[in-house]
């Protein structure tokens, strides 16, 4: 990685290299129903960027793991398949804040690892990520989760020192961008200290930490104590918080026919553990049946479950659903609760029916 | 019960479009939909209310039915669908919640036809029952909510039954998908939306366009109202108009969950 400064107004030059270079540009852009939200989207002119927006409603997740994603069609006449390549559209996405660059390394543990996913694949290896820096909001936790800081996952990242950018230049392909298209200059004493100081506002900003260390085996040990049910009363079991959370990944298979039955697609679509189909399976019969036990089941895969296996907790503090949830349930709330005095419930209640 | 071995063997089963009370727009809906065409040829379209004026046949393998229940003769002519009809489908919001003729039953039979009609009150039918959806006096094989219906989800379902696949009524309420096309939430720029507690699968079409969801879907199965509820009072927000408004679609079910 090295480092070049360039003027604030260079973000034409970058946006114009870019689009010269990728097939799609996108990145932060004012909701057109609301001026207060920031969603990304295909950037046309430089103009449209707000680099230093909060948050977006959806993480940029959505340029890797599709809302709708066809993976292949089918005749019913002839029996023929036809499987769905995955598009080789190139794309430059950017303004990628540190936590959500932290959510994308993350699925690409889960989509890159044991199981290659080749549609995950190819959008990932066809995407130059440009991330920015931020100044931490109400909702944010990112220093709980180690996700206010980024090394890796960006081509290009930049810092904001007010008149200028403090370019981390991390990939071949983002040196090539720079010496193209970029009037940048070398870094003086005086842009280190800018940079350092923006990061001591920035990490003086965020909330106290939450002591994480004790989470998973809190969890396990709390795993049947009447606080689940409580949390479980109020879930709304819409599913917005999985929609929303850079971490979500699963998605629900669906095979979707013409209307004369003819022909049809097979897709995958976002889904979430929260609603009741979730875990349903032959003959009706459900793993989680109560919005208690689904509750419970989301946040101890990422919690628990994905940190037995990878030492990560899926969550990077982004307070997206903090946001988004009705029901005041975040992972503040379930850390607290379970830190909270509480006791186990007695077998009959958990039962059912035996209580006293 | 789906008799999918039946529908299997009829090459071109014979489907039947009727209506109780509705407005028939949802058969309506049908017509706008130019692919219907497309379904021409898979399936024998035996009787049409709307667009037909013979008598309806006495033997089919699809029944799909439009509006709710609110006369004792509607409830005849179920019984004799049910028992002639492989597949039962109902149609709308009417159908499939008792909809917009369910709000009589936030009062009084008597009242309410007195003050529409007044003078003329004489020509309402007699033997009117409290509007339900069709599922509360037949068993309901398949059904496509909304006030109207989607043409396209329609034919898709329809699709589904005559494959004899297993209904796949969405059960959470519409927040994931109105999210999903990053809609700002209603709720949070101050302004109240069913969509918290309403079947999700319209893809948030109002929501798109900037206009809050009414519930025309029904209430979601997955729905917690006591807790949408909660948030609208620590959010300051008017509890009694929330569930005023649930009613216009949702009165048969609201009515049903106070009496249990």
């Amino acid at each position: 990685m090295f480092f070049k400064i360039i003027d604030k107004e260079s973000i034409v030059d970058l946006y114009a290299g870019l689009a010269a270079e990728y097939d799609e540009v996108t990145g932060p852009k004012t909701s057109p129903k609301d001026p207060r939200y920031v969603k990304f989207g295909k950037i046309r002119d430089a103009s449209q960027l707000r680099l230093d927006y909060k948050t977006s409603i959806v993480p940029p997740k959505k340029y890797f793991l599709a809302a709708d994603e066809r993976l292949m069609r089918y005749d019913r006449t002839t029996g023929e398949v036809y499987d769905t390549e995955p598009p080789l559209q190139t794309r430059a996405l950017i303004g990628v804040h540190p936590c959500d660059i932290n959510a994308i390394l993350m699925l690409d543990d889960i989509f890159l690892n044991e199981f290659e996913d080749p549609y995950y694949k190819v959008y990932r290896e066809n995407t130059f990520i440009v991330g920015v820096s931020c100044m931490p909001s109400p909702t944010c936790t990112c220093n709980s989760f180690g996700a206010d800081e980024v090394h890796r996952g960006f081509d290009l990242f930049l810092s904001d020192l007010g008149d200028r950018w403090f370019v981390s230049v991390r990939s071949v392909k983002a040196a090539a961008i720079v010496d193209r298209y970029l009037d940048a200059r070398e870094v003086t004493a005086d842009d280190t200290r800018a940079f350092q100081e923006r990061t001591k506002r920035f990490k003086k900003a965020l909330p106290k930490r939450m002591d994480l260390d004790q989470l998973p085996l809190l969890y396990d040990a709390k795993y049947d104590y009447p606080l689940w049910e409580d949390i479980g009363k109020d879930c709304l079991s819409c599913g917005a918080c999985s929609v929303v959370c850079p971490c979500c990944y699963c998605f629900d298979v669906r095979d979707t026919l013409s209307a004369d039955g003819r022909v049809g697609k097979r897709h995958r679509v976002w889904d979430s553990c929260l609603a009741s189909e979730f875990a349903e399976v032959a003959h009706n019969h459900n793993f989680r049946p109560k919005a208690a036990d689904r509750v419970r089941y989301r946040f101890y895969h990422k919690f628990v479950g994905n940190f037995t296996r990878n030492g990560k907790m899926l969550c990077v503090g982004c307070g997206r659903c903090t946001t988004a949830c009705k029901a005041f349930i975040d992972p503040q709330r379930i850390v607290k609760a379970l830190e909270s005095e509480d006791t186990p419930a007695s077998a009959g209640t958990r039962k059912g029916g035996g209580a006293q | 019960m789906t008799d999918a071995n039946a529908l299997n063997q009829a090459s071109c089963p014979r489907v039947v479009v009727l209506s109780l009370a509705s407005d028939f727009g949802c058969q309506i809906q049908i017509t706008n939909f130019p692919e219907l065409l497309a379904m021409v040829g898979t399936i024998d379209l035996s009787y049409w209310q709307l667009a037909t004026s013979a008598d309806m046949p006495d033997s089919y393998d699809v029944a799909v039915i439009e509006g709710a229940v609110t006369l004792d003769e509607h409830v005849r002519l179920l019984q004799q669908v049910r028992k002639t009809a492989g597949v039962v489908i109902a149609i709308g919001a009417c159908a499939v919640t008792g909809g917009v003729p369910g709000l009589v039953g936030t009062g009084d039979l008597d009242t309410a036809r007195d003050l529409v009609y007044g003078e003329d009150a004489t020509i309402v039918k007699q033997h009117r029952l409290v509007p339900a959806p069709v599922s509360s006096v037949i068993e309901v094989d398949y059904r496509v909510p909304g006030c109207p219906i989607d043409p396209a989800e329609f034919s898709a379902l329809l699709q589904q039954a005559l494959l004899g696949a297993r209904e796949r009524l969405d059960r959470t309420p519409l927040c994931a998908a109105c999210q999903t096309i990053e809609n700002p939430c209603f709720w949070l720029r101050g302004k109240a939306c069913l969509g918290l507690v309403t079947r999700t699968g319209c893809g948030a079409l109002c929501l798109s366009r900037d206009r809050a969801c009414t519930g025309c879907r029904g209430i979601a199965a997955d729905a917690n109202l006591e807790s949408a509820r909660r948030y609208l009072r620590e959010g300051g927000f008017d509890v009694k108009a929330f569930d005023k408004a649930l009613e216009v679609y949702n009165t048969y079910e609201v009515n049903e969950v106070a009496r249990s």
